[in-house]
């Protein structure tokens, strides 16, 4: 066990998945056929030996609640917890639902536990890191803060209005900024902090002093000269899924056989609820080729480089094709579609073709009827 | 959910020597099955669904595993407060001495103590190693209505299969009136399941002189149930209709696994309305590669597939390599089957590895080949 609490924070205002988030936040939307989002941020923690987790939800919490039991992701759960906390005061306009009220909010639960260290993670990025190297290197430092970041050098098609970070050559932050898209290469934060319980507590009430709009980043950018905030560097695969375009190319990418294999694997497996399906049927006469599949679907038709999630019906004749399908969809008789994104439970008949762009994928709502 | 007074005892000790490599560390029961389960998930998922919450397992041969797997009761949602799954190996007693089970009745005599405790009004016997979907609730129901002291299930096996059953003969209301064994010349194809409830109180006084019967082969088939017979108590013959496979051999083991193939097999896994649990599975989505040719197969997570398969099962994590061609075989856990490999009408053992361009089985032969370790480091 390692002597941390492990806070899972609500996403920022810069989130927004087109579709997808109106029926839950985007931490517990279906990924890889089989998982919730949040299921990686998860197994990151619980990996790293922190049992005492606290996810927060800002809203919709529904889905979180539902998925998440203490009992999935391989703790102690005599000795440690996963508590979901939900903003206890009423919120009066959106944009006053920051992380640090939310936070604030919650914070005499934050001190019951005893760890004298707390690592924060957001619920809308993909990654696998080991929080205890990154705790060592904490502790060693001597720095007040370490934030998680990655050399991206697509920076200006990905993690938009995301931090970057300017480090100098004692690996200290020295300017924080928003992507917006200008340069290629950029330090991009993960958005994730380890920091004493003291510290922690210090920034979260001076944020809110400041100013009511404020998140975490934005105290954490005032304090660059009052604290040493010092760096870690990730590396291997990083999405921050902030749009849709971003959540299906994150899809995509990790569905690469080395990918999928460096992230999910025997030494640092990545833990979810079971739902007892049976394993997947492909019926004779069916094609399908370069795809991860859930359990429990039945395909008949035709799949070629897609995501195909839990319990999902592909029936004889359709053609599916670089497409992400949510578990529980029904794909019907010789519908034909291609860069699509189809959200649980929908159903999807009588029509030609459905087309969506590498840029733009087509969404198909929740339950939709087509 | 409602409580039921029946306890379950599963016969799960038996060590399936037909299965040869398959049951040589484990029991028959823990043999693996369709892709994800192994086969005691059958009637431990039946259990459940049918709201019975105490469940006895009856262990015998290689139980270490067979024993830490079946106490993972929450896998099934057998873990209520006053009920679960309990592993019952042999056990040294205050009033007697380490023995083993003599047969499937003595193994119910030396838990008298368990169910007493579990104050079971009902016994349900079953076997853990077959393969169906049964609700054992109506069973009941039946039992209770006619008033019987023993319900045996049944099935319609073909007459020419009949002699390898057990076979009841019935009255019009399906009383039973005499049992065979393995008859020569059966009289009617109604075959035992395995499956039998027993009024508890009245099994009890019966087990109680089988047990001190020396000439007794302690069997519920041989013993138990002639005895009810002769004494005239009231057997009722249940009827079953549906899915029922005793995999005792790697023929019937093969051909299972090829039944869930079928779209319309009568083994359906798909229907949210009976679920067949087992214990979850870490492994990750499953992965269809660039290269990969399917046509038929039932496959689960954790499988790599860059070759190509025609009508086969894939189990758990197994990896099939680019220009691999698998026909009409069954691959278990773990096992990888390398670049060029030809397969055909094989099962493939758990954790095998099948090296680059090896060659197994025929299309033509009447057996399957099991393919193990050995038999892979005799070609290398």
């Amino acid at each position: 066990m390692v002597k941390a609490l492990g806070i899972i924070n609500i996403e920022p205002y810069y989130v927004k998945v087109e579709g997808v988030e109106e029926h839950r936040p985007i931490s517990a939307s279906s990924i890889l056929g089989r998982y919730r989002v949040i299921d990686f941020i998860l197994s990151n923690m619980t990996n790293s030996g922190i049992y005492n987790i606290d996810v927060q939800v800002k809203n919709r919490p529904r889905s979180t609640v539902q998925h998440i039991h203490g009992t999935n992701y391989n703790i102690n759960t005599k000795k440690g917890n996963i508590r979901i906390l939900y903003g206890e005061k009423p919120v009066v306009n959106e944009i006053y639902n920051t992380d640090i009220m939310a936070l604030s909010s919650n914070m005499e639960f934050f001190e019951e536990s005893s760890a004298p260290y707390v690592v924060m993670a957001p619920s809308h990025f993909i990654y696998v890191q080991d929080f205890r190297k990154m705790l060592e290197h904490h502790i060693k430092s001597g720095d007040d803060i370490t934030v998680l970041y990655q050399n991206v050098s697509n920076a200006n098609e990905s993690f938009l209005m995301c931090d970057t970070l300017e480090i100098n050559k004692n690996k200290r932050v020295v300017k924080m900024d928003k992507n917006r898209g200008k340069h290629k290469h950029e330090k991009i934060s993960l958005e994730t902090y380890i920091m004493s319980k003291d510290v922690f507590k210090r920034l979260v009430d001076s944020a809110k002093v400041v100013s009511s709009l404020y998140y975490f980043s934005d105290i954490l950018a005032d304090s660059l000269k009052t604290m040493k905030i010092g760096t870690y560097c990730h590396n291997g695969f990083a999405a921050c899924l902030s749009t849709l375009k971003a959540y299906y190319k994150a899809s995509m990418d990790i569905k690469r056989e080395r990918e999928l294999h460096k992230m999910i694997n025997d030494d640092w497996p990545i833990y979810t609820a079971t739902n007892d399906t049976c394993p997947t049927l492909y019926v004779q006469g069916s094609k399908i080729n370069n795809s991860i599949v859930g359990n429990g679907c039945i395909i008949e038709g035709s799949v070629s480089n897609c995501v195909i999630g839990r319990n999902v019906v592909i029936k004889k004749g359709a053609v599916v094709k670089d497409c992400v399908i949510m578990p529980d969809s029904l794909i019907n008789k010789n519908v034909k579609m291609e860069k699509c994104v189809v959200d649980r439970l929908a159903i999807i008949t009588h029509i030609k073709e459905l087309k969506g762009t590498n840029e733009e994928p087509l969404y198909i709502g929740r339950g939709d009827r087509i | 959910m409602n409580k039921n007074n029946m306890v379950a005892m599963i016969l799960a000790g038996g060590r399936g020597s037909r299965l040869f490599d398959l049951t040589k560390k484990e029991a028959k029961p823990a043999v693996h099955f369709g892709g994800k389960y192994r086969i005691i998930d059958f009637t431990l998922s039946n259990c459940a669904n049918s709201n019975i919450s105490t469940v006895g397992v009856l262990l015998q041969y290689e139980s270490v595993l067979l024993s830490s797997y079946v106490a993972n009761s929450s896998a099934w949602g057998l873990d209520m407060k006053g009920g679960g799954v309990y592993a019952l190996s042999p056990r040294e007693k205050d009033e007697s001495n380490l023995s083993v089970y003599k047969g499937t009745a003595d193994a119910i005599t030396q838990n008298i103590d368990f169910l007493d405790n579990a104050e079971a009004e009902y016994v349900l016997i079953l076997s853990g190693d077959h393969i169906y979907k049964m609700n054992y609730e109506k069973m009941l129901e039946a039992h209770i209505k006619a008033n019987a002291e023993a319900t045996i299930a049944v099935m319609e096996v073909p007459k020419k299969e009949a002699s390898r059953f057990g076979i009841m003969n019935c009255d019009e209301n399906d009383r039973i009136i005499e049992f065979e064994e393995k008859p020569k010349e059966p009289k009617s194809n109604l075959a035992s399941m395995g499956v039998y409830i027993f009024t508890y109180k009245t099994l009890k006084r019966f087990l109680k002189e089988d047990e001190k019967n020396h000439e007794s082969n302690h069997d519920f088939g041989k013993d138990i149930i002639p005895a009810f017979l002769n004494n005239g108590l009231n057997l009722l013959a249940y009827r079953f209709k549906g899915y029922w496979k005793d995999v005792g051999t790697v023929d019937s083991l093969w051909e299972a696994n090829m039944d869930l193939l079928d779209n319309n097999s009568q083994l359906d896994l798909f229907d949210p309305g009976w679920k067949i649990y087992t214990d979850d599975i870490l492994a990750g989505p499953q992965l269809i590669g660039s290269k990969a040719k399917i046509d038929n197969a039932y496959i689960t997570q954790g499988c790599v597939v860059n070759g190509e398969i025609k009508h086969s099962v894939l189990f758990t994590n197994c990896v099939v390599d680019e220009g691999a061609k698998v026909v009409d075989s069954v691959i278990m856990n773990d096992a990888k089957i390398g670049k060029n490999v030809r397969l055909n009408r094989c099962i493939v053992v758990e954790g095998v590895k099948v090296p680059d361009g090896a060659n197994f089985g025929n299309k033509n032969s009447k057996d399957i080949l099991l393919v193990t370790k050995k038999l892979v480091s005799e070609v290398e």
